[in-house]
């Protein structure tokens, strides 16, 4: 059955999961977000500009960063290849135009991201159905009977852990009530797929190495697990956020 | 939950956390050692004739970046991607760069690949996979499928579909030539 999906989806096919994924997440995230005071029309907008900032943002930042290259062939700017692509530039692309366009609507960017958290739940199921299906992201070898041959070796299925995974957290995402303050059903989701993805991160053959024993990416995704602790309590206890938030809407 | 015990379960978390990454497994490598045609495994080594009769061998060409580009003349990406493989190709080789254009000759007109790489004034080795061994020990399933090698024989970057352009091409050989 993982064959005839990893058939199915053979890269470069594997990229329409994502924007399956992309346009159910939209479609679901549209349906809950005038409980977070954002309007359909405005969460399609915000995708909208934020979809194009990515790919744009993407491909422009991968330029800065090999700027020799593209100077003898200009033309290549333009190439449809989705190589040519620097996922973190990506993201902040798009987190600075989300910001913008929340800024100028005068929406608040903490209502903008819980609005949005059905979309990233989806995101992250079509990111593991992507790595799937294109078999990267794997795992390390194993003997546990439920091991998937990939790579020549019987490995864990880290990708199928990981659906599973962002599975379990869409259906809690999608029971969450509006939090107490704007921005903590985003907060708890991030803390969830944090938390998900450290231990994971266990199982993944494809690592970089810090102070000789631990995994740079566990390191990473501790910090950010950290910083959404903060970033909780300080949306819970600090009065002078609130009074601005109630006071741009 | 109140203030104090939201503070205590954060610091059980970020405890029970640290202890997960402490107890994870680190190995040398991170990538198992082993031979794949995945980036940071061996490359799958192999032996063909060209279009000229001569025999290269893959693993003879270790302390060299080396392309693998799998193709057929009647895909359009393979056709588009050609000068540009030929434009860095040259610009590349004296730093110890090769492309290795293995032609997917199984599923492909025998009689059309030699005036094909004529068409294109292609001056690197054209490959000929008749039984399609290469084909399938690349697990090729979309064409063209391009492997970058690096000098010790691991491979750097697949990059699977096309064209590719120039720029895609000079970032991922620089990587290979490191």
């Amino acid at each position: 059955m993982i064959e005839a999906f990893q058939n199915l989806f053979t890269p470069p096919r594997h990229m329409i999961l994502l924007v399956l994924a992309a346009w159910l997440g939209l479609t679901l995230a549209e349906r809950r977000s005038q409980r977070h005071g954002i309007s359909s029309e405005d969460l399609n907008n915000i995708t909208f500009y934020a979809l194009l900032a990515f790919v744009i943002g993407g491909r422009f930042s991968y330029i800065l960063q090999n700027i020799p290259a593209f100077s003898k062939s200009p033309l290549s700017i333009f190439s449809i290849n989705p190589n040519l692509f620097d996922t973190f530039g990506a993201i902040a692309a798009a987190g600075i135009v989300t910001f913008a366009y929340g800024q100028r609507k005068q929406l608040n960017i903490w209502n903008i991201l819980d609005a949005l958290t059905p979309f990233f739940a989806i995101i992250a199921i079509g990111l593991g159905l992507s790595h799937l299906a294109a078999k990267t992201a794997f795992g390390t070898p194993t003997t546990l009977p439920w091991g998937i041959d990939m790579w020549n070796e019987i490995r864990h299925p880290v990708q199928i852990y990981e659906i599973l995974a962002s599975s379990l957290i869409l259906v809690l995402v999608w029971r969450f009530k509006p939090g107490p303050r704007p921005g903590i059903n985003f907060l708890i989701f991030a803390v969830l797929t944090a938390f998900s993805s450290l231990v994971m991160q266990s199982f993944r053959a494809e690592y970089e190495v810090v102070f000789n024993s631990i995994r740079q990416e566990q390191v990473i995704t501790w910090l950010i697990l950290f910083a959404c602790f903060i970033l909780i309590e300080t949306r819970l206890r600090n009065p002078d956020i609130i009074k601005k938030e109630n006071k741009t809407g | 939950m109140n203030r104090t015990q939201r503070i205590i379960l954060y610091i059980l978390l970020l405890i029970a956390s640290a202890s997960w990454i402490a107890l994870s497994p680190v190995e040398g490598e991170p990538v198992a050692a082993g031979t794949a045609p995945q980036a940071g495994f061996a490359a799958p080594d192999f032996t063909l004739t060209t279009t000229t009769g001569e025999s290269i061998t893959l693993s003879d060409l270790q302390g060299q970046a080396v392309l693998v580009n799998i193709w057929a003349t009647w895909c359009p990406p393979c056709k588009a991607e050609m000068p540009a493989m030929e434009t860095v190709y040259n610009e590349y080789k004296d730093q110890g760069f090769m492309i290795l254009a293995v032609n997917s000759t199984y599923q492909d007109t025998p009689a059309d690949i030699v005036p094909f790489a004529e068409g294109y004034d292609l001056t690197f080795p054209i490959l000929l996979d008749e039984t399609g061994k290469v084909t399938i020990d690349y697990q090729v399933r979309s064409l063209p499928s391009s492997f970058f090698i690096n000098r010790q024989g691991i491979i750097t970057e697949v990059v699977i579909g096309g064209p590719m352009s120039e720029a895609l091409l000079r970032t991922r050989i620089e990587e290979a030539l490191k």
